[in-house]
């Protein structure tokens, strides 16, 4: 999975500094989080796919295979508002379902806004590995050590723990244990016979790894040198240009092609 | 012995503390992003019975707390298992970071407010109410649930919480209490003066 999402693509947002990026993408969600305008929304969910295209890490392919749930993603999302949100100008009605000119767009709204957020986290996570990520935060940002170098171990050791799942699953087939119960009885007998002794097992394991990290000073507050140094350079004045570009963009065509002209989509009594 | 004691001095997190928080957090987060669809399964049973299973995206606070007993660990496991999800390239996006914080906080406040004393069933059951509302506080501001018709918003929530409850709140003290019987939470709370003493008395 970790190996499947790994870029392959060189772009603008792939050379950034991960830590300078991670800020950029923060602000980028904080403008989706405070839009209440569906235009803006909208044009925010094309710009950000349309980036995921140009300059996220995958082949066009891979992100067309990516994108593909963004449909299913929007009728999720906005579903549940559509339905059953507060309006006056109704609609249609049947039984509890009540749809009405307000509820609808304020559904469309949210469905855009998920859209926009999937895009950003893919155009991050498609341009940053994690271990870079890291390394940046600890030394643009001064993250403790400890908790960069537990984040990496960690991700490390994870493949480790779908191992165990895949020999303990062979282990209950040769032994001839099958599961008891159906629904929930199952459920708590599924829990007993994977969950406690996989989670035991990564205990032990991060135990013994953290042990072995300690004796080598990974949880040392001293000065310390890195094996990958992480520099800020000018693409990353590049990339604050392009990411500040695109809401302002997507802000501009709002303003200038709406679709829809509803300023605020909360319910106002 | 003095080592005992200088080990029962260091209150905050260590290393081994914080591996095992973020390597238990992160393999639940792989329970996460999977998750996602056995609660589309549930949808189709009865209107909103997704939120049923809903305390499932609780379960890492909890159950890292009651294993580990310390400060600030409800917050990073929930963070630790956000990540995973955004590691994998879930379609929820970067807003799982905020999510994520706020239930975190709303688990770790529960414990700080007992003072970090209390690993009792009721106050999982409590810490797993809170996340959800958490979650809750984030969708009145994000997805504008306020917005509902009061019957749907209750309806959602209620379920939401009682999931919760049972989720992240009996079924990690189910499992904190089967691990602790396989003996490796002796790892992370190490003999303290305590025990010691009570060895003496005889």
């Amino acid at each position: 999975m970790i190996e499947l999402l790994k870029p392959t693509r060189q772009t603008v947002l792939l050379r950034t500094n991960p830590a300078i990026k991670l800020v950029l993408f923060v602000a980028l969600c904080l403008v989706t989080v405070l839009t209440r305008n569906i235009d803006f929304a909208a044009y925010q969910a094309l710009t950000y796919t349309v980036l995921l295209f140009a300059f996220g890490g995958f082949p066009v392919r891979k992100t067309l295979l990516l994108v593909l749930p963004f449909g299913f993603l929007f009728v999720s999302s906005s579903m549940t508002m559509i339905l059953f949100g507060k309006g006056d100008t109704l609609w249609w009605q049947w039984g509890l379902f009540r749809i009405s000119e307000e509820s609808f767009y304020r559904g469309l709204h949210l469905g855009f806004r998920s859209i926009a957020f999937a895009a950003e986290g893919l155009l991050f996570v498609s341009t940053t590995p994690s271990v870079k990520l890291f390394y940046a935060l600890m030394q643009n940002f001064r993250l403790a050590p400890r908790f960069a170098y537990s984040f990496m171990a960690s991700i490390r050791l994870l493949p480790m723990v779908w191992e165990e799942f895949l020999i303990r699953r062979q282990a209950l087939q040769v032994r001839g244990i099958t599961v008891r119960g159906k629904g929930l009885r199952g459920m708590a007998e599924h829990v007993r016979l994977y969950a406690v002794p996989l989670l035991s097992q990564s205990i032990r394991r991060a135990h013994r790894v953290a042990v072995a990290m300690e004796a080598k000073q990974f949880d040392g507050g001293g000065k310390r040198t890195y094996y990958y140094p992480s520099n800020v350079s000018w693409t990353d004045a590049a990339a604050v240009l392009l990411l500040a570009l695109a809401p302002c963009a997507a802000y501009a065509a709002a303003v200038v092609f709406p679709w829809f002209g509803i300023a605020d989509v909360r319910y106002h009594s | 012995m003095n080592h005992v004691l200088q080990a029962e001095k260091r209150k905050g997190l260590r290393l081994s503390d914080l591996l095992v928080t973020i390597l238990l957090s992160l393999a639940l987060g792989v329970v996460y992003h999977f998750w996602s669809s056995v609660y589309d399964l549930f949808k189709p049973l009865f209107f909103q019975a997704d939120e049923l299973v809903y305390g499932v995206w609780f379960l890492a606070p909890t159950l890292a707390m009651l294993l580990i007993r310390k400060p600030g660990v409800a917050l990073l496991a929930e963070v630790a298992a956000a990540h995973v999800e955004i590691l994998f390239g879930s379609e929820w996006g970067v807003q799982l970071v905020l999510y994520s914080v706020a239930q975190g906080l709303a688990a770790e406040l529960v414990f700080a407010l007992l003072r970090y004393r209390s690993f009792k069933m009721g106050t999982a059951a409590f810490a797993g109410a809170a996340a959800a509302l958490g979650s809750f506080a984030v969708d009145v501001y994000f997805g504008y649930v306020t917005d509902y018709t009061l019957g749907m918003m209750l309806f959602k929530y209620v379920l939401r919480i009682i999931s919760s409850a049972i989720l992240a709140g009996y079924l990690a003290f189910a499992l904190a209490k089967a691990l602790e019987a396989t003996g490796v939470t002796q790892l992370l709370r190490p003999v303290t003066q305590k025990d010691y003493e009570a060895l003496d008395h005889d």
